[in-house]
């Protein structure tokens, strides 16, 4: 049975009346490659910045790797193993490529052990994404897509147990996106990473997940194997429109 | 160039800049000394605020802190042991203010800094009125204006040396963080809020020991000279002039600055302060990186034109 | 008991000037991001144009009042063209168009200051003006000062009053919490950030009338009061007007009586010592939503 590597228990984040996330639970294992999907304003970026104590959660628990972080601030969930990426990057602009990768490398990945030979340096990291001939350039001057990418390394930097993507392919061309679910599915198969990967490219996503969690309104309202959840009718019902698979 | 050599043309430059007392007049020497004065506040004020953007405005509180331990303690204690004593208090200080505002937004923290010297100057009036029974202090015994400026020298060196050692080490890289995207570097594992504090505290300790080393320099010293806050404004628009987010910038235009402020200032004072006003105002509308932004804009110039050609 | 009265009395006729100064930094900060560190040099300035228009051409300071006001408001305008506006253009980022702001805040005070300084001297200027005893409430105090009382209420009230009845006000509020909310309907930036901007000026300028029909003037008068206005701000709850009422009332009662039972000079420290209360307490200040 492995070992769960991050869980929440019904965990709420209310803004003054808005209740954005209402009360999910939610267990992640180690290597899950775990897709949530939902329509817009389901809470799903909210239920990130809660996941990764980016903001504290109104209510609720959240558990990684057996140690309750809940309302800690962001830097102890990161020196635990939860990475993540952000909607629109945020690169650490006036800095190169390499130096934005060695960040997390300096800070949450140090000290932190992982097998894996990626993650010795920036340079590797920089190589496993493909992006090792842009590392001497200010991350201010890749172009977006790139940039997405250069998340990625940066998450990785941290050398975690967990890796939170959110939104990696939006605006990508069907092949790129194609390029970017295979590059997740390696991060997992490879090196060995849980991954939770928020996605408005549903097609993708169901096809290399094998698991998907909706959240509707902050609520989670379905929790399984993609063919399951894309027959779900609730599922259906919420999407109204939009189509599933 | 690693650090090894910049510490290495620190020490040679210092040592070059030694030899001022023997050399210069007594006039050239006291312009001589404002300069380094200043180079050593201005990278010590660059050290934080200009990596964090956190712009403090308290230099003025910090260099009075130190120099009224030295007005407190000279004659009891060697001038030597008050100058890092006085850069000590000033850092502890800085430890307990920061502490208490530098979680606020940053526009808060200038705020609260700016008032610092205020708050400080009455403290100090308020102490030395109700416990030693006196307004100012005459200071008697004191060292030798050679001492004097190799002591300034020292500790602006070391300010330097400092600067380029954290620039290079994983603290600066968090402080560089913090400047860039604090929240995105607390998500990759930065404690923000202990980098700050050391970093700030950091930043007062040079404050406090100039402060501390140039107290001699008046006979008689009262809160309202000692707490002046032309020395914090001087301190920003230099480091702003020169390029607040580098070491070298602030450096060369200190020298300038306090070779122009020495000349014109006691002639035109109320003139000076608001051509300075200005000129603050003009660098950050058109050049907020200062001048050492000059400099990569023009090779950036000439690169595309060999490319051209 | 009637020093507890003096002591009141007293402290609230400070924070009413508090409010009033605090009310012109809530708006210009609450809705433009721009933390105005020259703001009091502009309630200096309303000191000193009061006093010249009283001992130059002698008109009574009540009366003007809204000629400070106006004057200051078109100072804000250009002020606010010339120094924040290209700023907004081309900061890349919040954090940087604040930081920048305050700079030409830190600038602007130096030039603002020491042109004081050159044009009128450094020593203390004042005049008199109601300045006979009245009684109120067992206590006697110089006409001037509750007259000025109850033009700071007054001017607060009517400040409260815009923001919370008029298009304009809910215009503004609207902006401030959501700005591009405002835009989508329809809410024009480019016209309402210098209107509020001068407002704020003018809010500062009509302190420091108030101020001068009661203390001396000189150029560095203004100073301290950016400071308490931020400390008020935080007290209240940026973004509330209500909140820079009760706060700055409040901190004028802390002060007065913390003042007589500690000692004059702490003054600072006690304004300095309630903020950091505050924000540990209720981190949000006591009125915001």
């Amino acid at each position: 049975m492995p070992d769960t590597v991050i869980a929440t228990r019904d965990v709420s984040v209310r803004f003054g009346g808005l209740v954005a996330v209402d009360h999910v639970t939610l267990d992640i294992a180690e290597r899950e490659l775990v897709g949530v999907i939902g329509p817009n304003g389901a809470g799903k970026t909210t239920f990130f910045h809660a996941l990764s104590g980016f903001i504290q959660p109104t209510a609720g628990r959240l558990i990684v790797a057996g140690d309750d972080l809940t309302g800690r601030p962001a830097h102890v969930f990161a020196r635990h193993g939860v990475a993540r990426t952000f909607q629109t990057p945020r690169v650490f602009r006036e800095m190169t490529a390499a130096e934005n990768v060695r960040f997390g490398l300096e800070f949450a990945g140090r000290g932190r052990t992982h097998a894996h030979d990626v993650f010795a340096s920036a340079g590797s990291i920089l190589d496993f994404l493909d992006l090792g001939s842009f590392a001497d350039l200010p991350a201010g001057e890749l172009t977006p897509a790139k940039q997405r990418l250069l998340e990625i390394g940066m998450a990785l930097g941290a050398r975690p147990r967990v890796l939170l993507l959110d939104e990696v392919a939006a605006g990508l061309t069907e092949a790129e996106v194609e390029s970017t679910a295979a590059l997740i599915r390696r991060v997992r198969d490879e090196l060995g990473l849980a991954v939770i990967w928020i996605e408005h490219a549903v097609r993708v996503l169901m096809r290399f997940v094998e698991r998907v969690v909706v959240l509707h309104q902050g609520r989670k309202i379905a929790d399984g194997a993609p063919d399951a959840v894309a027959r779900d009718p609730e599922v259906i019902e919420a999407y109204l429109g939009e189509a599933v698979v | 160039m690693t650090l090894r050599r910049i510490v290495a043309a620190t020490v040679i430059a210092s040592l070059a800049i030694a030899t001022f007392p023997w050399l210069l007049s007594d006039f050239a020497l006291s312009l001589a000394l404002t300069c380094v004065m200043y180079a050593g506040l201005t990278v010590s004020w660059a050290m934080f605020s200009g990596a964090t953007n956190y712009l403090s405005l308290a230099t003025a509180a910090f260099f009075g802190i130190g120099a009224y331990v030295t007005a407190w303690g000279l004659g009891t204690l060697p001038y030597a042991v008050l100058v890092p004593a006085g850069g000590l208090l000033a850092a502890a200080f800085a430890a307990l203010i920061g502490a208490a505002i530098l979680h606020l937004r940053g526009a808060y923290f200038a705020v609260l800094t700016f008032g610092l010297g205020e708050l400080v100057r009455h403290a100090i009036t308020y102490f030395e009125k109700t416990y030693a029974h006196t307004v100012g202090r005459v200071l008697t015994d004191t060292p030798e204006s050679v001492t004097v400026f190799l002591t300034v020298l020292v500790v602006a060196a070391a300010a330097v040396v400092t600067a380029f050692a954290v620039r290079a080490s994983r603290f600066g890289l968090a402080l560089a963080g913090i400047g860039s995207d604090e929240s995105r570097a607390e998500t990759l594992g930065v404690n923000a809020r202990r980098v700050k504090i050391a970093g700030f505290a950091l930043s007062a300790f040079f404050a406090g020991a100039l402060g501390a080393a140039m107290a001699v320099r008046w006979t008689y010293i009262e809160p309202n000279s000692v707490f002046n806050p032309f020395i914090g404004f001087q301190t920003v628009l230099i480091a702003m002039v020169g390029g607040a987010s580098t070491i070298v910038g602030p450096l060369a235009a200190s020298v300038v600055f306090s070779l122009l402020t020495e000349f014109l200032r006691l002639q035109f004072p109320y003139l000076f302060l608001m051509l300075l006003g200005v000129l603050l105002i003009l660098l950050v509308l058109y050049l907020p990186g200062g001048l050492a932004s000059i400099w990569p804009l023009l090779r950036a110039r000439f690169a595309r034109g060999d490319a051209r050609a | 008991m009637s020093l507890w009265i003096e002591l009141a009395v007293s402290g609230l006729i400070t924070g009413g000037i508090y409010a009033v100064v605090a009310l012109g930094l809530n708006l210009q900060y609450g809705l433009m991001r721009i933390m105005n560190i020259s703001h009091g040099e502009f309630l200096m300035l309303g000191a000193y144009l009061t006093w010249l228009a009283y001992t130059v051409l002698a008109v009574n300071p009540l009366v003007f009042l809204p000629a400070v006001a106006v004057l200051m408001f078109l100072v804000g305008l250009a002020v606010h063209r010339v120094c924040f506006r290209p700023i907004a253009r081309r900061a890349p980022s919040v954090e940087a168009f604040e930081a920048r702001s305050l700079l030409v805040g830190f600038g602007l005070m130096f030039l603002v200051q020491n042109a004081a300084y050159l044009a009128w001297g450094a020593d203390l200027r004042g005049y008199s003006f109601l300045d006979d005893p009245v009684e109120f409430a067992g206590v006697r105090f110089t006409e001037n000062r509750l007259v000025v009382f109850g033009f700071a209420v007054a001017a607060s009230l009517a400040m409260i009053a815009v923001l919370r009845y008029t298009l304009i006000g809910k215009a503004v509020r609207a902006m401030m919490q959501s700005p591009s909310g405002a835009q989508l309907v329809g809410v024009d930036t480019a016209v309402l950030h210098p209107v509020v901007f001068g407002a704020g000026l003018a809010l500062a300028a009509v302190a420091g009338a108030l101020l001068s029909m009661v203390y001396e003037v000189s150029p560095s008068m203004g100073e301290p009061y950016t400071v308490t206005a931020l400390i008020v701000i935080t007290l209240g709850g940026l973004g509330s007007a209500v909140g820079c009422l009760v706060g700055g009332l409040l901190l004028g009662l802390v002060e007065s009586f913390g003042m007589h039972f500690a000692t004059p000079s702490l003054k600072m420290l006690l304004s300095y010592g309630v903020f950091i209360a505050v924000l540990l307490a209720r981190p949000k200040g006591l009125f915001a939503r």
